[in-house]
């Protein structure tokens, strides 16, 4: 069964939420300072059975050496969040494979 | 049958129930079959406003909607922004859908309500109109008639 990023964070504990209750942009620029390496995708491009919502180009964060993925996470009364998650490495390639820059 | 997709932001300002029942009935009248989506919140304030769906006959979770949107699903988007949530909301939809689209952006601090304009405008080639509004739908309904009008020309 493919991973979905919903089920996910509800059942699982293994996540870190780097900022919640934000703005898009500052959301970004967290995602942007906080990863080694950072890939730019279009605005609704399914990520982990999601699609990613934001302003294009939207930026996803990319740290092999821990193995993790950050990105960024909108509810409509909440506004978006950036979680930073624990992928397998073929999980980590096919999101670098969107990278549209 | 033309198809219209109103999107609806975090229900928390007064005006934007009303101003949904009221886009749905004129978006109808200009031969547009219209579908609402929104958050379940959202959707129980238009279900108690018109309870037997007199204006408002479809209605779709904003989430469930989003995960099966596909370009030109909708022939007319029309999305009412009073949160930086609801801007990416409608700048996802606007990208995904590729068609005709209007923002109307909402909000009491002029300061706040041209930010999420301006964002709108550098990320979409949509139509945005923004009031000064929050409690009161009059300005927005006003900025509304006028860009449905523009948009049929």
């Amino acid at each position: 069964m493919s991973f979905c990023l919903e089920t996910y964070l509800h059942e699982s504990e293994n996540y870190q939420i780097l900022i919640s209750r934000a703005g898009f942009k500052e959301c970004k620029k967290l995602i942007i300072d906080h990863s080694p390496e950072v890939i730019y995708v279009k605005a609704g491009e399914k990520i982990l059975g999601v699609r990613i919502i934001g302003i294009p180009p939207i930026a996803i964060g990319i740290n092999e050496e821990e193995g993790t993925v950050t990105l960024p996470y909108t509810k409509p009364c909440y506004g978006t969040a950036v979680v930073e998650l624990p992928l397998d490495k073929n999980e980590l390639e096919s999101i670098r494979s969107l990278n549209t820059k | 049958m033309k198809r219209a997709l109103i999107l609806l932001g975090c229900p928390e300002a007064p005006s934007q129930t009303p101003m949904a029942v009221y886009a749905v009935y004129k978006l109808t009248k200009m031969g547009y079959e219209v579908t609402v989506a929104s958050t379940p919140s959202a959707m129980k304030l238009l279900e108690v406003s018109d309870p037997e769906g007199y204006y408002v006959s479809n209605k779709v979770d904003i989430e469930s909607c989003l995960s099966k949107l596909d370009e030109e699903s909708y022939d007319l988007l029309v999305g009412f922004v009073h949160k930086d949530a609801a801007v990416s909301y409608f700048v996802t939809f606007y990208h995904i859908l590729n068609v005709k689209s209007l923002a109307v952006v909402f909000e009491r601090d002029s300061d706040i309500m041209e930010n999420l304009a301006k964002d709108i405008m550098e990320s979409t080639d949509a139509n945005v109109v923004s009031a000064r509004a929050y409690h009161n739908p009059t300005p927005i309904r006003v900025k509304f008639d006028r860009a449905i009008k523009h948009l049929e020309e």
